[in-house]
């Protein structure tokens, strides 16, 4: 269990149960649990739909799609059963959030996706968890249990005349998998591989049927909206962003840990107060906002509100909330090879650019980092990443693409550093800090 | 369905909805390129090669998985997706091992035709390649891993196409491979389409390997030689010191009635043509030895004794055994040469099907015969007994792909568990030998339905398997040997409410169809024709004989009274293949054409070395009776074509071969250069022709001047010669009135070839048999069949 | 005075005759000359008959890739493939030239297969001596024309047919 951290500008929405036992069902439903269900129980599902959209609730895996509208694209009517599904696979390097509302709050997730099946009129649910989390599974299987025990899931759930069953299901250890069609193929017993869109999972999912599959942060929040209020909720945040949202803070800081903090905070105070600044005194050389994927920011850039739209206009994204601080020890040749190798691994290799365009930057920042760059890979490693953004079959490409391009554009000097040569200048100060990527 | 308007680089294209973009693409004429995207298997779009871009789209698409919408504006030609084709060239040639040089596919690769469009001749990888060891998965199959660029086109054509399933993806990322579903050998039907849908030379072909160069080969597309469905094939052929040596079979011609297909005979076991056994020269038995002798000597041996025993005892004294593996041109100048020359009607050929009983069911309704490729079309079929996947690949082929595409209802009825059953809508199982049963079920006959009964199907389902039959429009019904005489009569009529309904049967030699439509029958002339109204032929040849002649049974027991003084084989093992006793002919002069001394041609006195259907040209009829080219591809030299031999036997006998031939006439012949003749061999016959006072330009040899007569005198095969020296194939129709005839059922011998069996051809490829011993069994236990 | 113009016109001529008689003689004493080569001299840039090269480790270079035979506007090379064994390794890649002949008679000499060598194994070596009295002795086959094993596995390379009349060994010495 990982200590938690605390910070007087969080908002606790999504993390208020944490630290409170809420992993026990009686502690659960003394702490407000399984209300917003009951209530759910009572409304329309288009009702549940609106107050999901109005509260301006964006997916929270990364891409910030509204959660409501995905649901209002789910048909009415369907031949085939619908079914609602929690990815829990995070394993975007950076990130740790949906890990922790797994350890404490499960029966939030159970609720949340209780609730998205009566919005859509679906009566099953899939909470698929990450392969590496495999202690949470554990905590998930009790918690289900638990709530099967209750008659708060199966047969006429809370007595009402609606059923809905859920069933976990772990991972096999592939990052692909975070992908929502590959989540549905490796949920079907398959590769995890992407599906062709369209047709979109919203119309044919698993096993075909409509499927609604949403974050497992974003499913968290959903009780809380239903409870709360659209209103309150998206008060949290600036307009169309709306709540509070985990941040995963990590890397080069006194206090790293995941922090609720509203929408719209800013980066450098998230850094320099609620991180307590960066360890030992040292200066700021990159932070990546939302996970390994998401292009790196330099110190000049950071004073920016942490929201979807403020941060695309940096020309970077909000991602997962992994943030992840880099100080001035870190070598940027060794963070690119670090986060290329990452990504070289977990390639799934159905297309042809991210197979084998993660494989060649691999090979060329190993061979530029143990100093055998020529000035032309400069060159070459920003040509092959762009070659490889836009066009991949799936998201991972642009993932592995995007942050290379941009430490090249923000950090030639430093490759430059590399050339002819020379030894990496960052090992010669002596002890190198690791790198701070969680994979 | 309604036509969607669509706009690519400025031209308007219009193309039924629901069409995949690439396709609207390519029909417009605009080149969109794809490794990955293959006609009629799943979509992948993972080699992104076809990225266009599609106006209001933010990123580049796949035009293999967009489907067009009204108004779209496509742009497939800028710089920016010339970039993206060029930089996924880049990507691929990175691991790529360059080894062109020595790849088989090296000029036939789609690689290397995409790196010279669309550039990257400059490679910028400089790090070291990712190595993995070639494979052996089986005898016909070898893989090398560096050169496979995951295309998934093997993994889809294995499963989807040919319902096999043995190849997938193991490991992921860079290191994902294709691997065969045991370890590290494939167990599959050796069909080779995974080979030949390889857009590079990962996958390449055991019999083919590293022996030459595409552009090294004449390449003839021909008609197969071993099942009765008559897959076209392209022979790669090349020079050798004894003739042309067939070094390749393939699918290049994707034209013929097989599409895509081709299973294991097609593309490797033309190697029968140059086993060490073949006979080159002409054997004369001396001294009761078969010694080698020359063409002429054995030529006026045979005249002679042919002579003397006609004129001396009759015709009735010489029997005639045809072949189902000649060509339509040699059966149909065979059955002539037995009755006009021979004065005989005792011709037969081993039968596997009942096409005369097929023919007198459907005299009111010649036009119910359907084609190969009525049976990829039809919504409905109802296959009766007979294993297609293993007797008839190319229909087992057309039938699945009807069923995933079409989405047909297939209903299968069979004494065995057949592997069709897995496309069935519905699957009945009937004890063995209740065929006959079925049909007089079908028919109506309720009370036949207890003979069909052991099985876990019970009496209301057959019902209404037989209600829902009825109401099948444009029912294809496919039977096998199963359903013979009078079963084959009552089939017909059970279907003579269904509208539309179309029939098949099946018959197992390459063209046992031709054999029969050539009237090598002792009491049917061509096109079915019963001897008692001979019509056209008595005019056309100057008489017939009058009398029923033997069947081969009938031979063997005058042969074994002593009657039977002379017994002339053209391309038949019976010996072997019908287990006769070898010792009923010993008082005959048997004469036996046959590339291998065969269980029959041990026992002759003269054996000539013939040429296969490889090495000829003619024609062909499968099974549905489609009537195809056969071209020459091959040659060895020493052997001489049927044609040639029997016109040669019938010139050697005194008679008029223009006559015989009717050469000159109608589309006239030429020196042999349109049957892909070499150019000795055209002296040869010139010297020949001149000896005999022929004229040189026209050559009594000529298939062609047989076809000439075959299309006058018979009106189904009166199709347009045009299409059919084009190479396409050409549905002949039944002859209607008064033809056919109900034999007794007991003259059918089923071949039981298997997917790895082809009778004495496939006794004599290495290939096959390689393929059999590493399936753990022994060619000798397989049954020995004749052809 | 059209004597005197003749007579100034023969003068004229005659005087670069005179000059030219004591300039140095540059014809070749070919096949006069010292030496195994007798006197020829060549630009290296000179097209004999062709060489097959061998690489480092004394295999040939040659992968019978036919890109040469396909090259050849007079179709005068002819191959035969096979494949190497683990046993029997004759080039560096899975297949090697079984058969490998050119056809002096119809050579041009044109150097297209020397170009269209993806390995760089059949190159121009400067033998030029290839009259015969008998015609099928100008079809040369791999053996006679395989360079052969490099310096540090036991022979220097020959690139003239006259260097093997000088003694050096005509072909190749296998396995060494």
């Amino acid at each position: 269990m990982a200590d938690l951290v605390s910070h007087p500008d969080e908002v606790r929405v999504v993390s208020k149960r944490f630290g409170k036992g809420a992993t026990n069902i009686d502690r659960y439903l003394e702490l407000d649990g399984y209300k917003a269900v009951q209530k759910a129980l009572g409304m329309q599902p288009d009702a549940i739909v609106n107050e999901v959209k109005n509260s301006g609730l964006r997916g929270r895996g990364g891409a910030g799609f509204n959660t409501g509208m995905k649901w209002s694209f789910v048909p009415k009517q369907s031949p085939k059963p619908k079914y609602v599904l929690c990815n829990g696979d995070e394993s975007e390097p950076g990130t740790c959030k949906d890990r922790l509302i797994f350890e404490h709050d499960p029966h939030a997730m159970i609720e949340g996706v209780i609730i998205a099946g009566l919005a859509v009129g679906a009566t099953t649910g899939y909470i698929y968890i990450r392969g590496e989390y495999r202690y949470l599974l554990e905590i998930m299987q009790k918690a289900i249990a638990d709530a099967y025990s209750r008659g708060y899931l199966g047969k006429n759930i809370f007595g009402s005349d609606r059923h809905f069953d859920i069933y976990w299901h772990g991972g096999a250890g592939a990052y692909e998998v975070g992908e929502e069609s590959a989540l549905m193929e490796s949920l079907e017993g398959k590769r995890g591989i992407p599906r062709i869109r369209p047709p979109f999972p919203a119309v044919v999912g698993l096993w075909g049927g409509p499927t609604v599959i949403n974050n497992a942060e974003t499913l968290a929040s959903v009780p809380h909206i239903i409870l709360g209020g659209a209103d309150w909720y998206a008060n949290l945040g600036p307009p169309k962003n709306g709540g509070t949202r985990l941040f995963c803070l990590s890397g080069h800081l006194e206090h790293p840990g995941v922090y609720e903090l509203p929408m719209g905070y800013n980066l450098k105070r998230m850094i320099y107060e609620v991180g307590g600044g960066i360890l030992n005194g040292r200066k700021l050389k990159a932070v990546v906002p939302g996970g390994s994927s998401t292009p790196i920011l330099s110190p000049e850039e950071i004073d920016v509100a942490m929201d979807f739209d403020s941060l695309t206009k940096v020309g970077s994204m909000l991602g997962s909330g992994g943030v992840v601080v880099l100080d001035e020890t870190t070598c940027m040749v060794k963070f690119a090879l670090r986060i290329m190798k990452f990504y070289q691994h977990e390639s799934c290799g159905w297309c042809i650019p991210c197979r084998e365009g993660t494989d060649w930057l691999k090979k060329t920042l190993t061979r530029f980092h143990a100093g055998g760059g020529l000035k032309k890979d400069i060159d070459n490693i920003q040509y092959l990443s762009e070659n490889m953004l836009g066009r991949t079959f799936c998201p991972l490409g642009d993932a592995a693409a995007m942050p290379t391009i941009s430490i090249v554009k923000k950090f030639r000097k430093e490759f430059e550093e590399h050339l002819d040569g020379r030894p990496c200048p960052f090992e010669k100060q002596g002890k190198i800090e690791e790198l701070p990527v969680m994979v | 369905m309604p036509d969607v308007n669509i706009t690519v680089d400025g031209k308007k294209v219009a193309a039924p909805a629901g069409t995949l973009l690439i396709e609207a693409c390519k029909n417009a004429g605009i080149e969109v390129p794809s490794f990955c995207y293959y006609p009629n298997l799943s979509l992948q779009g993972a080699c992104r090669m076809c990225l266009v871009k599609v106006e209001k789209m933010p990123k580049l698409q796949t035009a293999c998985t967009t489907v067009i919408s009204e108004g779209m504006i496509v742009a497939t030609n800028s710089d920016e997706i010339r970039q993206a084709r060029k930089s996924m060239i880049e990507f691929l040639l990175g691991n790529h091992p360059l080894d062109c040089p020595v790849c088989d596919a090296g000029g036939e690769c789609e690689l290397q035709d995409m790196a010279f469009s669309y550039g990257a001749a400059e490679s910028k990888y400089m790090e070291p390649k990712n190595h993995k060891e070639e494979q052996q998965w089986s005898p016909v199959v070898y893989f090398d891993r560096p050169r496979c660029i995951l295309c998934y086109r093997c993994v889809r054509v294995c499963g989807e196409g040919m319902d096999v399933w043995a190849l997938g993806v193991q490991n992921r990322g860079v290191s994902s491979i294709i691997a065969p579903n045991q370890d590290d050998h494939l167990e599959c039907e050796e069909c080779g389409m995974c080979i030949d849908i390889c857009p590079v030379g990962a996958l390449t072909s055991g019999a083919y390997r590293y022996k030459t160069r595409p552009w090294e080969m004449n390449h003839v597309g021909t008609t197969c030689t071993h099942c009765a469905d008559g897959c076209k094939t392209t022979l790669g052929v090349r020079r050798a010191d004894t003739g042309m040596e067939i070094v390749r079979g393939d699918n290049r011609d994707k034209s013929g009635i097989n599409g895509d297909f081709l299973c294991i005979k097609g593309r490797y076991a033309f190697d029968f043509a140059h086993h060490k056994e073949r006979l080159t020269q002409p054997l004369i038995r001396k001294d009761g030895r078969l010694t080698p002798s020359t063409w002429e000597e054995a030529f006026e041996v045979i005249g002679s004794r042919l002579t003397e025993v006609r004129d001396c005892d009759g015709g009735q004294a010489i029997g005639v055994l045809g072949s189902t593996r000649t060509t339509n041109e040699e059966n149909y100048l065979l059955q002539k040469f037995a009755r006009v020359v021979l004065q005989t009607n005792n011709i037969d050929h081993h039968r596997t099907a009942d096409f005369p009983a097929f023919v007198s069911a459907l005299t009111e309704r010649p036009e119910a015969a359907a084609s190969m490729r009525d049976v990829y079309n039809a919504p409905a079929i109802l296959l009766i007994g007979n294993d297609p996947t293993e007797q008839h690949p190319l229909l087992a082929w057309q039938i699945r792909n009807n069923v995933r595409l079409h989405r047909a209802r297939l209903y299968v009825i069979n004494s065995q568990p057949i592997k069709l059953r897995r496309q069935a809508t519905s699957f009945l199982q009937i004890p063995t030998g209740a065929e006959a049963q079925l049909s007089s079920f079908l028919a109506g006959q309720d009370s036949a339905i207890d003979a069909l009964l052991s099985g876990p199907t019970s009496r209301d389902e057959w019902i209404s398997l037989r209600e829902k039959l009825r109401s099948e429009p444009g029912l294809v019904i496919i039977f096998g040997s199963e359903i013979r005489g009078s079963d084959v009569v009552s089939l017909v009529k059970s279907a003579s409410g269904i509208h539309d309904v179309k029939f098949i049967c099946l018959g197992d030699y390459a063209n046992s169809r031709g054999a029969a439509d050539m009237g090598v029958y002792p009491d049917l002339l061509p096109g079915y024709q019963r001897l008692a109204d001979p019509g056209k032929f008595h005019e056309e040849w100057g008489g017939v004989p009058r009398a029923v002649g033997f069947t081969l049974p009938e031979m063997i027991e005058s042969a074994t009274a002593g009657k039977l003084k002379a017994w002339y084989v053209v391309g038949a093992n019976p010996v072997g293949r019908l287990a006769l006793d070898p010792f009923a002919f010993s008082q005959s002069f048997v004469v036996v054409q046959d590339m291998f001394l065969t269980e029959t041609a041990v026992i002759a006195d003269v054996v000539l070395p013939a040429a296969n259907a490889y090495e000829k040209s003619g024609t062909f009829t499968n099974t549905c009776g489609d009537l195809q080219l056969v071209k020459k591809a091959g040659e060895v030299t020493g052997t001489k074509s049927d044609f040639e031999i029997i016109v040669r036997i019938a010139g050697s006998m005194g008679y008029d071969v223009r006559k015989l031939v009717p050469f000159g006439r109608g589309m006239t012949a030429d020196m042999g250069q349109s049957r892909g003749a070499q150019s000795g061999e055209v002296d040869r016959h010139g010297v020949w022709l001149e000896a005999s006072g022929l004229e040189l330009k026209m050559s009594p040899f000529d298939p062609m001047a047989i076809l000439d007569e075959i299309q006058r005198l018979l009106p189904g095969y009166a199709v347009s010669r045009m299409d059919l020296l084009a190479g396409n194939a050409q549905h002949t129709a039944l002859p209607a009135g008064k033809a056919g005839a109900l034999h007794d059922p007991k003259l059918i011998v089923p071949a039981d070839n298997n997917l790895f069996s082809s009778g004495t051809l496939g006794r004599y490829s290495r290939t096959l048999n390689s393929v059999i011993e590493n399936r753990h069994k022994k060619p000798e236990e397989l049954e020995v069949a004749a052809d | 005075m059209p004597v005197l113009k003749n007579i100034a016109a023969i003068a004229k001529g005659m005087s670069i005759t005179f000059m030219e008689m004591f300039q140095p003689t540059i014809v070749e004493n070919y096949p006069d000359g010292p030496g195994p080569l007798k006197g020829a001299k060549f630009q290296a840039r000179f097209r004999g008959t062709h060489v097959l090269q061998r690489d480092e480790n004394g295999l040939e270079k040659c992968v019978a890739c036919f890109l040469c035979a396909a090259n050849c506007p007079s179709n005068c090379i002819y191959i035969e493939a096979a494949e190497n064994t683990a046993e029997q390794r004759v080039s560096g890649a899975e297949r090697y030239a079984k058969i490998y002949n050119i056809d002096y008679n119809r050579c041009i000499f044109c150097g297209y297969c020397v170009e269209a060598c993806p390995t760089d194994a059949i190159t121009h070596g400067h033998g030029f001596e290839v009259a015969t009295f008998n015609v099928s002795g100008l079809i040369y086959r791999k053996e006679q024309m395989l360079a052969p094993m490099p310096a540090h596995m036991g022979a220097n390379a020959v690139f003239n047919q006259d260097e093997i009349g000088a003694g050096a060994p005509a072909v190749a010495v296998q396995g060494s």
